[in-house]
């Protein structure tokens, strides 16, 4: 027994009249792979329905059209992402079952544009990601350095000498240099 | 007419011979200009204050030396034309007074005498130098400090790349000089019974700041003194007693290699020299591009700055090692006052005898003559300055962070200490 294919969206749309609309009906009560398609896809359009009244309602998916001067298409993207039906890229407005079909199927010009944007989140996100990381390792090595070093005795023969060369002048002799001076040994010119 | 013409005739002839003339004479008697004196120091004493503009200046730039001054960096411009000869000519003995205090031998005794936050220092030193040789300095205290003591140290140019020189005349030190002061020759004078060239030496504000005296057969020089802003003597660099000439080194108690030197022992070192005089006395490594040094440290987590209050930028560097670590050593000077600064890695010992506990400028340190030393997180400064004391005191509170640096500063020290450790070579 043949599926009745696109003649179930036609059916569930309503697009369907007379003899083909009897046969429609009579396959999807003797077939319940049919039924239950049917009932599905009726229980999608609902639901979108719905959706498109609440919208509509408060005027977010104008606004957020009239925000983007993207074309239809993204505007109707942005609106699948909202909703959380990123697999339906198409306008809320006249729900379609066989565009819902459709857009099952194959790859639209929508799910590249989705999958660009997809990039540029992992991008910005790998960069943010990245400042954040040498923005704390920064944080981290501008401490204080860990360990106070050895106690100190300032050396002042050997720092008075050194001022006395580059200022020009005679070495100082300091009270406290006394204590630490150690005898310099004499070398000849 | 007929005058006007003669007149025209006898200048166009004497003019360029008289030119010619003094281009020889120049150019063959270069040693001429030691005694510089002969000519030009008979000049006519003028009266101050200088620098002063000339009387046809205009008025905003008469009343505004100073700042036309400082805008310029060349203390020139607006001198009048008699000053600005005496200008030219104080400068131009200075920088050959730095050249007079290497190559001509000397002996004497030197007094110092200094205000400074330790109070009234004075010292006296024997001094034997070698024209274009060594210098043996034995330095004893004078009377104000607690303890009298005798002792001696070398004072030369280990390295053929430090300064060298007399009351703080060096090459380098006059080269910074010349950028922030205006040096004006005064007139003749007398120091230690000699016949001296008197150069006064002015702030770019007008204020007197300096006064030497050069001696006039060798200008060599032979007394310093600096002011205040009141005119008071806070510095006073001279001889008592002087000889030139060639002059045998004294062979004093242990400059004989080898000689177990008790606390007046002497050290010599030559030009040429730049080993270690012993293990107290490292030898240093001159930094030939001190910014360079200083942006290194910095990256390394060392806080040290790169000019200091009074205007003294960072013009010299070196470093070596001492039993207690690597020591920066970091000269920040204008030509007139040098402070030195050094730095190194630790904290200070607890028993900090012969220094005085002091607190400059909010901050906590120990004073021992005009050494002053404190110790920040991690790190001691030990700072020796020929400068006066507020700006010593003002120079403590400046290198002293006082705190912890906070979010922003902690965040730039550490991507200095990241590009360091990219690049460890810049």
């Amino acid at each position: 027994m043949s599926h009745l294919g696109d003649l179930l969206s036609a059916l569930v749309d309503g697009e369907l009249s007379g003899t083909e609309l009897d046969r429609a009906n009579a396959h999807v009560a003797a077939c319940g792979a049919c039924r239950v398609e049917a009932n599905a896809l009726r229980r999608l359009k609902h639901e979108l329905r719905a959706l498109a009244e609440v919208h509509d309602a408060d005027g977010m998916t104008s606004r957020l059209l009239a925000m983007t001067s993207e074309s239809c298409a993204e505007g109707a993207a942005g609106l699948a992402r909202l909703t959380d039906l990123a697999d339906l890229a198409y306008p809320v407005g006249p729900t379609s079952a066989r565009d819902l079909g459709r857009v099952r199927g194959r790859s639209t010009p929508s799910r590249r544009l989705i999958g660009r944007r997809r990039g540029r989140y992992v991008l910005w996100t790998t960069l943010s990601l990245v400042a954040v990381g040498i923005g704390t390792a920064a944080f981290g090595m501008g401490g204080n350095s860990g360990s106070t070093g050895p106690q100190i005795t300032p050396q002042l023969e050997v720092f008075d000498n050194q001022h006395a060369i580059t200022s020009g002048d005679v070495p100082f002799v300091e009270p406290a240099d006394v204590s630490t001076r150690v005898p310099a040994v004499a070398a000849t010119p | 007419m007929r005058h006007g013409l003669l007149l025209t005739a006898v200048a166009t002839v004497t003019i360029p011979g008289v030119l010619a003339m003094m281009a020889v004479m120049g150019h063959e008697h270069a040693q001429a200009d030691e005694s510089i004196a002969a000519a030009a120091l008979s000049a006519v004493p003028l009266t101050g204050p200088f620098p002063i503009a000339p009387a046809t200046a205009r008025t905003a730039v008469r009343n505004n030396v100073a700042a036309a001054q400082g805008a310029s960096g060349a203390p020139a411009t607006v001198l009048s034309r008699v000053t600005a000869s005496q200008q030219v000519m104080g400068m131009r003995l200075l920088d050959k007074a730095a050249n007079a205090g290497l190559s001509t031998s000397y002996q004497g005794t030197e007094l110092i005498s200094q205000s400074d936050v330790g109070g009234n220092v004075k010292m006296i030193s024997q001094v034997w130098h070698q024209g274009g040789g060594p210098t043996l300095v034995e330095t004893s205290s004078g009377t104000t400090s607690a303890t009298q003591q005798t002792t001696a140290v070398a004072s030369s140019d280990p390295a053929s790349a430090s300064p060298e020189g007399v009351f703080g005349v060096t090459k380098s030190l006059m080269a910074l000089l010349n950028k922030h002061y205006v040096a004006v020759y005064l007139g003749n004078g007398t120091a230690v019974g000699r016949p001296a060239a008197v150069i006064d030496l002015y702030s770019f504000g007008g204020v007197l700041v300096a006064r030497y005296w050069l001696d006039k057969q060798t200008l060599v020089p032979l007394r310093r003194e600096l002011f205040d802003t009141s005119n008071n003597v806070i510095s006073e660099d001279t001889f008592v007693q002087v000889q030139f000439g060639t002059l045998a080194i004294p062979q004093l108690a242990g400059t004989a290699a080898g000689t177990n030197a008790s606390a007046g022992a002497l050290a010599i070192t030559s030009k040429s020299q730049a080993q270690p005089q012993s293990p107290a006395q490292p030898a240093w490594v001159t930094m030939p591009k001190p910014a360079t040094f200083r942006t290194s440290l910095t990256g390394q987590g060392w806080p040290v700055p790169g000019s200091l209050p009074g205007n003294l930028p960072l013009y010299a560097a070196a470093s070596t090692t001492t039993t207690s670590g690597k020591v920066a050593d970091l000269e920040y000077s204008d030509g007139l006052y040098v402070v030195s600064l050094f730095v190194q890695r630790g904290s200070l010992t607890p028993d900090m005898t012969g220094w005085r506990r002091e607190t400059l400028d909010g901050q906590q340190a120990f004073v021992s003559g005009h050494s002053v030393t404190w110790s920040e997180p991690g790190f001691v400064y030990t700072m020796i300055a020929d400068a006066p004391a507020q700006t010593v005191a003002q120079v403590v509170g400046a290198v002293s962070p006082g705190g912890p640096p906070g979010v922003l500063g902690r965040l730039g020290r550490g991507f200095v200490r990241i590009a360091h450790v990219i690049d460890p070579f810049n």
